[in-house]
């Protein structure tokens, strides 16, 4: 029983030490606090959520009847374009495409009723200059827009042209609008989703997070390896302390912390920046509890494998940087072919942003095996640190 | 603090090593290495930086494995302490090791924690230990604030605090002046007399005079293990008197005194002698040169100090392996 109350004792001071040397740190410890919470701020203030339209020019033929007003153009591609000017000189066009002052080069053709008399299609000749991949997938919506919506005029045209033509000849024609022909179908849509997140509500919580496991990584990486190369793991090898009492301590530590830095930051972002939290707060903890275990495994990992601290945070970038590109944070999981997705489910944060966000903005807690997921995360890597931890401690080399 | 019991002669040595050798990839750290301490005893194991004193303590510590040889301490192999074992040691290590965003008491708190002391007793034996090194009022300073002596001390409280019987201490000294030095050494003398072992290793010849017993080493090798005294009678052969007359002598005039070694001419009328026996040797000086007509104005032991016989030592040693090199690489000289 004495051993038992003498492993408390041990474990205690470990909490206790872990604790006051992050306490001795109120800086990192502010920023830790509101670093989160004034990023998401200035994302939810400075973020619009949509592109500035591309920066067209149109050419047209100079004999055409075409309109000269960019106006008519933009109201064509419901806004997707700025029509800056209408020329006639494709090629003087193109070049100010390439000097990129011009975004967008969308060519009329100079001979499209003649085509469509004979029953042909006429060619409008878009140019981009666009290294970006999301612009240039912006680009092909917008010139899909513009084909569909050039259509749709020409039909609506042709339909208003024909119907006059019949009435004139004393047809007895049923008017249908010409409207209705040009676009014979039209979407009511309407989403069930329980709440209406912005951009800020539905980034919060994959921001939240993604920091909560950034915290709980870095601070675990750096603990240990400053105990393995400051010596300190001399005079816990010395001791009577085990592996067990050692990571004990150093989890009920950092995750007590990180419940605490989780709390606040999860405050300011409910109270003050109006993320919603659907869920409730006590399935909001248990997710946040998990994602804090299964992380505080990465950082014990990366301190057992890290020679250096700075070896320690460069592995914790990485980290990051993995959990950023493969968690879903930008990019959904669902793009990823197969391999790819199983590396994003050994990220703990892939599992953290899918149940915050199902918690916090639907009210319910998701895919129950992502949260069975973290836990065994947090399980196989607790083990397999605990086993390495024993070898260090207990082994004369 | 708890009074471990005076054992009896008979009792094993509480820190044991037999022909130990550690190597590192080759290299000889420590080689063929016995020795024994008994308890309440104070070892000191003496010798320049490399010469093996850290990799002997991390090897009775159970942190590395020697290559060849055994280890026991309290009845133990290191590598495998029980944890009433481990609850019994203490080790300082060489480099301070302690954690600079806490204080001075919390530090010594921290270590109390490891070895089991519970919350309610801690107060009085941190006390205690912060007061032996003369660090209590530095209790609330941040160990990072500490001066390079009173870090060494901390470490050395943190060794003191959980009530240890053997205390394996690596440079416990080192830094440190020497009035502190003094009051350190006074502190381990009153742990060894309260029945505790200790394994001190200083790279200050100075400090054997503290010590019960004292291991010379060398690039490894054990040059010499005995008590302070003995080892200064080693390094030259004996006791050594200064002889002075009132004119001049001639060192043959000895030649036919018992137990002297050796009889140097420092000056015309200055002899330094070496005796197998002080005591017996002066009257009989005196008596002879006085029969020569040679009248002795004074006979003084002279103490050289331990720098001098240890440095004697090793300079014997080197001479001796030397030697032993030389008829090695001669043809037909052995393997």
């Amino acid at each position: 029983m004495s051993g038992f109350f003498k492993s408390i004792v041990r474990i205690s001071s470990f909490i206790g030490k872990e604790l006051r040397e992050l306490i001795r740190r109120p800086g990192a410890v502010a920023s830790l606090i509101f670093g989160p919470f004034l990023i998401m701020a200035i994302f939810g203030i400075g973020y619009r959520g949509y592109r500035d339209p591309f920066v067209t020019e149109v050419v047209t033929p100079a004999d055409s009847k075409l309109p000269t007003d960019p106006g008519y153009y933009e109201n064509l591609t419901e806004g997707r374009l700025n029509i800056v000017r209408v020329s006639h000189d494709e090629q003087a066009a193109i070049e100010r495409l390439r000097k990129r002052q011009v975004d967008f080069v969308v060519a009329a053709p100079n001979n499209a009723a003649q085509q469509l008399r004979a029953g042909k299609q006429s060619v409008l000749h878009v140019s981009w200059n666009e290294v970006d991949p999301v612009a240039d997938g912006l680009a092909q919506v917008a010139v899909n827009t513009l084909v569909h919506e050039l259509n749709a005029e020409i039909i609506r045209q042709a339909a208003d042209e024909g119907f006059k033509a019949a009435a004139a000849e004393g047809a007895d024609v049923e008017q249908i609008p010409p409207e209705v022909i040009a676009e014979p179908t039209k979407a009511e849509t309407q989403n069930l989703a329980p709440s209406k997140p912005d951009v800020l509500d539905f980034f919060g919580p994959a921001v939240f997070a993604l920091v909560l496991q950034h915290l709980a990584v870095t601070l675990t990486a750096l603990s240990m390896v400053r105990e393995r190369l400051g010596g300190q793991m001399d005079r816990f090898r010395v001791s009577p302390l085990n592996s067990m009492e050692l990571l004990i301590g150093k989890y009920v530590a950092y995750a007590l912390f990180s419940l605490v830095i989780s709390a606040l930051v999860a405050a300011l972002l409910v109270l003050v920046l109006g993320v919603p939290m659907l869920g409730g707060v006590l399935p909001f903890a248990g997710i946040v509890l998990l994602l804090t275990f299964a992380s505080l495994g990465v950082g014990l990992l990366i301190s057992l494998i890290a020679d250096s601290e700075r070896q320690a945070v460069q592995l914790s970038m990485l980290v990051l940087l993995a959990s950023v590109f493969f968690s879903g944070f930008v990019l959904p999981v669902e793009e990823f072919i197969q391999p790819v997705r199983y590396l994003a489910y050994i990220l703990p944060v892939t599992h953290g942003i899918d149940t915050l966000q199902e918690s916090m903005l639907r009210g319910g807690i998701g895919d129950l095996w992502m949260l069975g997921a973290l836990a065994l995360i947090g399980v196989v890597l607790y083990v397999g640190s605990l086993l390495r931890l024993r070898r260090v401690l207990r082994s004369a080399i | 603090m708890q009074q471990p019991s005076t054992p009896s002669p008979s009792d094993r040595p509480v820190v044991e090593l037999e022909h130990v050798t550690r190597r590192f990839n080759g290299l000889t750290a420590v080689d063929d290495l016995s020795l024994a301490i008994p308890a309440g005893a104070i070892l000191g194991v003496i010798g320049p930086s490399g010469s093996g004193k850290t990799t002997a303590v991390r090897m009775a510590t159970g942190m590395l494995n020697p290559t060849f040889g055994e280890i026991r301490v309290l009845g133990e192999v290191p590598a495998r302490f029980s944890r009433k074992a481990r609850e019994q040691i203490a080790y300082m290590p060489q480099l301070f090791s302690l954690y600079d965003d806490l204080t001075a008491g919390e530090n010594i708190n921290f270590v109390a924690g490891l070895f089991g002391t519970y919350w309610w007793k801690r107060g009085p034996v941190v006390r205690r230990a912060l007061e032996t090194v003369d660090l209590w009022d530095a209790r609330d300073r941040l160990a990072r604030d500490l001066s390079g002596g009173m870090q060494r001390r901390l470490e050395l409280a943190c060794a003191l605090v959980h009530d240890p019987t053997v205390l394996f201490l690596d440079e416990p000294t080192a830094g440190i002046d020497p009035v502190l030095r003094q009051s350190i050494w006074s502190s381990l003398r009153g742990l060894a007399d309260e029945g505790r072992t200790l394994l001190v290793t200083t790279q200050y010849v100075s400090d054997a005079e503290y010590c019960d017993r004292v291991v010379l080493l060398a690039r490894g090798h054990l040059v010499a293990f005995d008590e302070p005294e003995a080892l200064r009678r080693r390094a030259f052969g004996g006791d050594v008197l200064q002889v002075h007359t009132e004119r001049a002598v001639d060192p043959e005039m000895l030649a036919g005194v018992a137990h002297l070694t050796s009889v140097r001419q420092d000056s015309p009328r200055r002899l330094t002698v070496v005796t197998a026996d002080a005591g017996k040797s002066s009257p009989a000086i005196i008596e002879t040169l006085r029969q020569q007509g040679v009248a002795v104005a004074s006979v003084e032991e002279y103490q050289p100090s331990y720098d001098d016989a240890f440095a004697a030592l090793v300079g014997a040693d080197e001479r001796a392996m030397q030697a032993l090199a030389g008829e090695k690489t001669e043809p037909g000289g052995g393997a």
